[in-house]
């Protein structure tokens, strides 16, 4: 097995990911491919303070690794590269994806950029996330 | 040839070594790749959620068993693309390789395990003398 022929699922999923993809909200419109499926698979949860975005990606170099906020998108971008001593001749097995990827993620609630937090533990990547103070529901009282 | 090959693995995985609490949690097999440098067979598996204290390697005459262990969250996300769980897979060795001298690393939860072959095994360059 060469390279090349692991490297193709990776373009295939960037040219995929170009578009964004909403989680929450609007449906996407008939004739659009599902988004789902992509790297790294996400997990969100929402709460009064806020939401923790959780991606699976083990072995994501660091310096590659970037999270960007911006209105209700959040993008994570990265690379898992081969090791040095890995030479493509001489695997016997090769299950494991590699290369860069790309994945935006429409969140459906406005951002605060800074106030987003991320750490990286034994490769699961989680993001917290806080609504933008504007987006923050108003509880309303009753008057009478 | 391949000196070292995966014992076929389903997404649960039928071993004799298993008890019933891994069984219970629900194993997933690791995805591995498996090459070969001049001194070493190197393994890497990928097992996310896996913190040092997790990890279980233990190479046993002829087999490389590995085992991960992972916390799951009390409560579930509300949107869901993956859930964790604990991780096993087993590996059949050949004699060529020195099980005495595997190391084990983790590292952003990509596991690397390198056996080392055995020095009889390993390409001598020799020398070659002009006359």
């Amino acid at each position: 097995m060469n390279g090349q022929s692991m490297s193709r699922p990776w373009q295939e999923m960037r040219r995929l990911q170009r578009e964004m993809e909403h989680l929450f909200g609007d449906m996407a419109p008939a004739g659009r491919w599902s988004l789902t499926g992509e790297y790294p698979p996400l997990n969100l949860t929402r709460d009064d303070k806020g939401m923790t975005l959780e991606a699976l990606c083990p072995g994501v170099d660091r310096p590659s690794l970037e999270i960007s906020v911006v209105g209700d998108a959040v993008t994570i971008r990265g690379e898992r590269k081969p090791e040095p001593d890995a030479s493509d001749e001489r695997y016997y097995r090769r299950e494991r994806p590699l290369g860069a990827f790309t994945r935006t993620v429409g969140i459906g609630e406005r951002l605060d950029p800074d106030q987003a937090q991320a750490t990286y533990t034994n490769g699961i990547l989680r993001v917290q996330l806080a609504r933008a103070p504007e987006a923050t529901p108003k509880k309303i009282q009753i008057q009478n | 040839m391949a000196t070292m090959t995966t014992t076929p693995t389903t997404s649960a995985p039928t071993s004799t070594h298993r008890d019933a609490a891994e069984h219970a949690a629900g194993t997933v097999s690791p995805r591995v790749d498996i090459y070969e440098t001049d001194k070493a067979y190197v393994l890497l598996a990928d097992m996310p959620g896996v913190a040092p204290d997790g990890l279980d390697v233990v190479a046993e005459r002829d087999e490389i068993i590995i085992r991960g262990r992972v916390e799951r969250p009390a409560t579930a996300p509300d949107y869901q693309e993956f859930e964790l769980a604990n991780y096993y897979r087993a590996f059949m060795l050949t004699e060529d390789l020195d099980t005495g001298g595997i190391t084990a690393k983790l590292r952003d939860g990509v596991l690397r395990v390198e056996i080392p072959k055995s020095p009889r095994v390993q390409p001598k360059k020799i020398p070659v003398r002009t006359e």
